[in-house]
This record gives C-alpha cells, structure tokens and sequence, in this order.
C-alpha cells in the first residue's frame, strides 16, 4: 500500500469539513475523488500533503504515519501536491517555479535530465522559461504546477482538480498528459475531480465524498453503467 | 550648486540608513507576514555591542576597539545571534497566529530588550567616538563631503546589490522568494521553513547591525531608545513603498529620508522643529494617491 488514510477527522476551527475518511491508493494506480463542492475533497488532499493536521485518524505513507507531519517531511518522503487553484509562483521565472522541488533531492546530478524529460510533456512550458508565471495563461498554469512537482520526483502525485477554470479543449489536454504519464512513468496518482465523467475515464478506481464521509467506492468499472455514481454524488442514497 | 550637491549627499546618506532599516523589516514581513517592531532595538543592541557592558557614564570601547573588519563581522555577528534568538524564542511559538498576535509580540521584545539595555547600560545616554576620522570632510571637484556619508552611501549600495545576487542566483535566494509569495507551497514542495525563517532573522539582523555602526559613527551617541526613531522612520518606508516589496521598502528609505532633508533645508526656522510633522502629512498625502504603496504586491495570497 502507497498510501492508506485511515478514518481521519480534519476540523476549521469548529466546523468538521472532513468526517472520518478512509482510503487507499495502490502503487500504479489512478485514484479519483468525486464529489460535489463541500464535500471535503480538497480539505483531505491538504491534510495529506501536511498543510492541515487531523484531529484524530492516521494517514500512512509507505508506511510510515503522515499524519501531523510538517508539509517539507512529507513532500520529502516522496508525495507531491498540486493544491486547488495551483499554487504557482507569479513573481518567479517558470524556469524557477520548476527548480523549486529541486532543493529537497539528493540526486541533483539527475536533475538535469529528469528537467529536460519532463518539459517534454510541456513544451509550451519549455518555449517560456523565462516568462514570470503569472503570465501564462490558465492551462500553462496547471502544466508548470504539475510539471513541479513532477520534478520533486514524486512516488504519488495528488492533484486537486485539473479541470479548474480551464475550456474544455486544455482540459482535454491536461488529462491527455496525465494520461502519457502514467503510461511512460507509471506515476501513482490521487486526483481530485468535480466531473464523473472525467474520474470514470481516468481512474481504476472512485470514491465519492459528500458531506465530509464516503458515499460510495468502487472501480471505474463497477461504477459506470447504472445510476450508482450520480446518486452517491447527488446524494439520493435511500432510493 | 555646490551647496545642492551637499544637501543631495544628506538626504542620500540619511535615505540609505532608513532604506537599510525598512530592509530588514521587509525582509522579515515577505517571509513570515511579521512586522518586526524590535528591529529598532535590534540596531540599539548593535551598537551598545560596541562597548563594555557597565553603568557608568563614560563608555570605554570594547568590542569598538578593535581593527574596523573586525568591529564589522563582531557586531553583525552579535545582532544577528539576537535576531536569531528571538525568532526562536518568540516568534516560533507564534507561527501561524495572526499577524496583529505577532506584531504584538515584537512590541514586547522590543520592551525586553530595551529594559535589558536599560538594566546593564543605565538610562543615561553615553558618548562614543567610532571611527573618527571617518567623520573629516574631503574635498571633491572643490565640493566639501563627510566621508561617513560617503561611505554609507557606497555601503549601501553593495549590500543592495550583494542583496540581489542573493535573492536572484543562489538557491537559498529562490526558496526565500517562493517562501515570500506562497509559504505553504513552497513547504509542499520540500522548502524547509526553519531554515528560509531563520536565514531571513539573520539577514535582518545583519542589515541591523551595519545600520548600527553607521549610524552611531555618525551621531556619536548611544541610548537606549536610540533604534526606536529609526524603526518609525523605517516602518512608515516600508509602508509607502508598499508592504512585501523589498524594492518599495528600499525606494521608500530613500523618499522618507530625502523628504526629511528637504524639509529641514526649505521649512522656515521657527516650523523646523516640528519637522517630522509636515513629513508625516507628505506621508499621509502619498498614501491617498498610493493606498497600496508605490510599489503594490500584486499577489499578498493567503496561505492556504
């Protein structure tokens, strides 16, 4: 098991917005959360990546308890965050938005070559190195989010929806790279996604948060065909 | 002409002190969102470093008796132990409060420190005389410069510039930038955040002590409120160039100071003692024009 979070509870001062989750991700696999806004999808990627600590529960990392950790450890140990609304640095060069993660590793001699690898996903990152970041537009934004944390070289990479204010079309293509990744990279993956249908195409696997609490998990397989999915996300469980 | 120049070289040489001061206070509110009202008593504690820790009226030199790259490195040392000190013992616990929570704290350092001052050096001001040949004027092109102004101008300009080779070229430099703009981001991804604060308190308190040593050569007096106009002088720069902006809080050092020598030079005599007045008013006024500062942050994000 890469990752297993275990029944956590994640308080904003009063108010539980996470309440009691558990779940797991498999090394290679491609983990979805669905769930409409509120649900508490970001608030468990927070806690996972360090920035909010559990009230109670465990999160493990290749076994090792995450939980409470500070957020430099656990990126450290291998697990890589691209939070909602991305996150990049405006002021900085692209170039060094991507050297950032560069920092923690031991390997800085493979840096040079995991650089070029990775901006062969993203070229239109590659053509604007030096561009301060906050002149790209949307979609080269989610790129050079993820594009850096890719370069912290990551055992699981948790993206907290992709699809953000993005068209349709760069949407299309952040999953189509996503895609390659795992193909090329057999990267482990945690993505946080507002869009059924876009978790069913991506994911082995889904589970669908509401109101802080699971509703429903299952495989992509499982779950499509039927109205299973809809009502978990909608909330009609009794029916 | 001759006697503009002279003026120009005043309010240059008095820009560059504040702007070295609103510096440090930058440098501390970009990483940690702490306005630091102790970095005044932070460049009290360096000079007070200069001599023997005793009550009497006279002060005997000591570390201040030393060769002058000594004196340097001994005061910038000893400052930035304090500004390291106190990250560790007072700001640390108050991570993650609010900024008002954190500002009060540097409030109540600053009274520790100033009480410490007052209880080892005794409340009466003390006359020292650093580096006085610094203090002979030297002609140039027939035009008569203080060397200290001189130097403190020079000074500062390297330290700016060694500043920004810093901030651009060197690893620590890039983590401390990304830290400015996203702390909580750049923890994910691997930034270590003892290491960027503690090297922002040190950088601080290093900028302290140079703002120390310049500016007792150049007043000859210690006492223990000495930092305390300093830190408003150097506060209200920060402000005016805009809070997060090290370039707004050099460029506001040097307004505020040649705003100061201006005012001393135009005001009529019986209004010069209320000098600071009419400062504070020009203050207000670009702030009506400039809310945000000359030099606004376009992106104070949360932490999220």
């Amino acid at each position: 098991m890469l990752l297993s979070i275990d029944n956590i509870v994640v308080h904003y001062g009063r108010l539980a917005a996470v309440r009691g989750i558990s779940l797991e991700v498999q090394p290679g696999e491609i983990v979805c959360i669905v769930g409409p806004n509120g649900a508490g999808k970001s608030t468990t990627l927070l806690t996972v990546g360090g920035a909010l600590s559990p009230s109670s529960g465990t999160i493990r990392f290749e076994g090792r308890t995450i939980a409470g950790a500070e957020p430099e450890e656990i990126a450290r140990l291998g697990l890589a965050i691209v939070p909602e609304g991305r996150h990049i640095f405006a002021t900085l060069t692209v170039n060094e938005n991507l050297r950032i993660g560069a920092g923690m590793r031991r390997d800085r001699h493979q840096f040079a070559q995991d650089f070029e690898r990775v901006l062969s996903y993203f070229p239109r990152l590659a053509e604007r190195l030096r561009f301060p970041a906050g002149r790209l537009s949307g979609g080269e934004q989610q790129m050079l989010a993820i594009g850096r944390a890719l370069l912290t070289k990551p055992r699981l990479i948790a993206i907290d929806e992709p699809s953000l204010g993005l068209a349709p079309l760069v949407v299309d293509q952040v999953y189509e790279i996503l895609a390659e990744l795992r193909r090329r990279e057999n990267l482990t993956m945690l993505i946080v996604e507002q869009s059924t249908r876009r978790a069913v195409q991506c994911a082995d696997r889904i589970y669908v948060l509401r109101s802080g609490r699971i509703e429903l998990a299952g495989s992509s397989s499982e779950l499509t065909g039927g109205q299973l999915l809809e009502r978990a996300y909608f909330g009609f469980t009794g029916a | 002409m001759l006697e503009a120049l002279q003026y120009a070289t005043d309010a240059v040489s008095l820009g560059s002190l504040y702007a070295l001061s609103a510096l440090g206070i930058g440098l501390l509110f970009g990483v940690l969102r702490l306005i630091n009202f102790a970095h005044g008593d932070f460049i009290s504690v360096g000079a007070y470093g200069l001599i023997v820790p005793s009550a009497n009226a006279m002060a005997v030199m000591y570390f201040g008796a030393l060769p002058w790259p000594a004196v340097i490195a001994v005061i910038v040392a000893v400052v930035a132990f304090l500004a390291l000190l106190s990250e560790a013992i007072v700001f640390r616990p108050l991570r993650g409060a609010s900024p008002a929570t954190m500002m009060i704290g540097s409030f109540a350092l600053s009274f520790i420190v100033q009480n410490s001052l007052l209880l080892v050096y005794g409340s009466r001001p003390k006359a020292v005389d650093l580096w006085a040949n610094l203090s002979r004027p030297i002609a140039v092109g027939g035009v008569r410069f203080q060397q200290l102004q001189l130097v403190t101008i020079g000074v500062t300009a390297v330290l700016l510039a060694a500043l920004v080779l810093f901030l651009r070229r060197t690893r620590f430099g890039l983590e401390m930038r990304a830290a400015a703009e996203d702390f909580c981001m750049a923890r994910m991804l691997g930034v270590r955040a003892n290491r960027v604060i503690a090297m922002a308190f040190a950088l601080s308190g290093g900028l302290a002590a140079v703002v120390s040593l310049l500016y007792v050569a150049q007043s000859g007096i210690l006492s223990v409120q000495m930092g305390v106009p300093l830190m408003l002088f150097a506060f209200i720069s920060t402000v005016i160039g805009g809070m997060g902006s090290l370039l707004g809080a050099v460029l506001g050092g040097f307004i505020v100071g040649i705003l100061n020598v201006v005012l001393q030079v135009m005001l009529p005599g019986e209004l010069r003692s209320f000098r600071d007045a009419f400062l504070f008013l020009m203050v207000i006024f670009i702030l009506l024009l400039r809310p945000s500062g000359l030099v606004p942050v376009a992106a104070m994000k949360e932490r999220i």
